[in-house]
């Protein structure tokens, strides 16, 4: 099976540049919403082709977690993040998979698949994929209170923008 | 070699997933500034938890030989406290700046107890020390609470102590507020009680008071606290009063005692004999 290893490495370099330049910068100030993270770089996991070997989609989030940390400036916590998000997605994706089945070939097509399994799928995955995050930044479940509200805000205006980009980009695989 | 291979294609995913997980950990753990306190003091925590548990179980290994250390040093500071008590009781009204030749009249031997009865009428303790550690018959023991009773017979290793449990034990003692003096024995009852007599009857006494060694015999230096007075009546036409006595120590717990040398055991018995002639 062939993969479509150019646009891979496109959406990689957009979301990187997306979440470093743009999103990392916005931030609210008041109240609870200060607790509010915006996340798009994890939908280059979540959009991997359905079929990819596995320890290529490990390596790959290795590679992205890294890229994102040096930005970031949290060395580790997002490779560390995103390497579970992969190891866990074939887990995710049997939880959420449609009556009739994925196609491997055209993988998550809009058309095809539908808003509200993208809606569940993108759910999912970035609830856990918050809550790993914030505990490893945290480092120790003393914090648990400002983890969930972390988790929870963050997952609302995330999931609302990575929605937003998949009915702009439309992804075919 | 194939079951390793076949090891990795099955589980190769999940080793890497491992590998780089670990990677990652290290990376945080490292370069960052909070995470890496925060291991710090987890780790901290663990091994200190981990380290006292050894270190109070090991401590449990050498208990015997800390045990007997402490026997020792308890002996040296006891005869040091009894011997200076002696002094100050027989100088009470001379200068003590002229304390450096306090007379080191009793010595301690700390010994381990081998055996026991309480429960008899005459009741015997086995010392695991004996004549090897200079112990002689006629010593006295006692505890640190209070007297325990006389050595009877010495072996090269053992020695054997009448307790003060015993029904010919007889014990000189008196009232410490005031000195009034009398013999303790035991009725053979209760292990924690015994009975003053020949007690005169003009004494004063009092619920309370506190018994303690005469220091008239050589057998117990002066002054070693015995009990207090639970009760007191006048003996039915006698002359004396029988005081019932708490003892402070209890004798069916003990399980370390000293035995008391005296260094003038046969100069003090012989002027007393030669009294008696």
């Amino acid at each position: 099976m062939k993969f479509p290893w150019l646009s891979i490495f496109i959406r990689f370099v957009i979301l990187v540049l997306l979440q470093v330049v743009i999103f990392k910068r916005i931030e609210f100030t008041t109240g609870i919403f200060a607790y509010t993270q915006f996340f798009v770089y994890p939908i280059w996991i979540m959009l991997m082709p359905i079929r990819i070997p596995k320890p290529l989609i490990l390596i790959g989030a290795f590679i992205m977690g890294l890229v994102i940390d040096m930005f970031y400036d949290s060395l580790g916590v997002h490779a560390a993040t995103l390497v579970f998000m992969a190891f866990i997605r074939d887990f995710i994706l049997n939880l959420v998979e449609p009556e009739v089945g994925y196609d491997p070939n055209i993988s998550f097509n809009l058309k095809k698949i539908g808003l509200l399994w993208y809606a569940s799928y993108i759910g999912i995955f970035l609830l856990i994929h918050l809550f790993v995050y914030f505990s490893v930044e945290a480092f120790s479940f003393v914090y648990m209170e400002e983890i969930l509200i972390s988790t929870v805000m963050s997952l609302i205006f995330s999931s609302l923008l990575m929605i937003i980009l998949i009915l702009i980009f439309n992804p075919k695989y | 070699m194939r079951n390793l291979l076949l090891l990795i294609a099955r589980f190769g995913s999940t080793i890497l997933f491992v590998f780089l997980e670990v990677i990652c950990f290290f990376l945080i753990i490292n370069y960052n500034r909070s995470q890496k306190e925060i291991w710090a003091h987890s780790a901290n925590l663990f091994t200190g938890s981990v380290n006292s548990k050894v270190q109070s179980t090991s401590d449990y290994f050498y208990l015997e030989s800390v045990n007997d250390s402490l026997l020792t040093e308890n002996a040296k500071l006891l005869a040091e406290i009894i011997n200076y008590r002696i002094y100050s009781k027989n100088n009470e009204y001379q200068d003590f700046e002229t304390q450096d030749s306090i007379l080191q009249e009793y010595d301690f031997v700390p010994s381990r107890i081998c055996g026991k009865t309480v429960n008899l009428r005459n009741n015997y303790i086995t010392l695991c020390r004996g004549a090897k550690d200079s112990i002689q018959a006629g010593m006295g023991v006692i505890s640190s609470d209070g007297i325990v009773g006389i050595v009877k017979n010495v072996s090269d290793n053992y020695a054997q102590v009448m307790t003060i449990l015993h029904g010919q034990s007889q014990i000189s003692s008196s009232i410490m507020s005031n000195d009034f003096h009398g013999t303790l024995v035991w009725e053979g009852e209760d292990a924690r009680k015994m009975s003053l007599i020949t007690l005169p009857k003009h004494a004063k006494i009092a619920y309370g008071d506190t018994i303690v060694t005469s220091g008239y015999s050589t057998v117990f230096p002066f002054g070693i606290q015995i009990g207090t007075i639970s009760d007191f009546e006048i003996d039915g036409g006698g002359n004396s009063y029988k005081v019932d006595i708490d003892l402070f120590n209890d004798i069916s717990n003990l399980s370390h005692v000293y035995v008391v040398k005296s260094k003038f055991v046969e100069e003090k018995e012989e002027i007393i004999s030669e009294a008696d002639q």
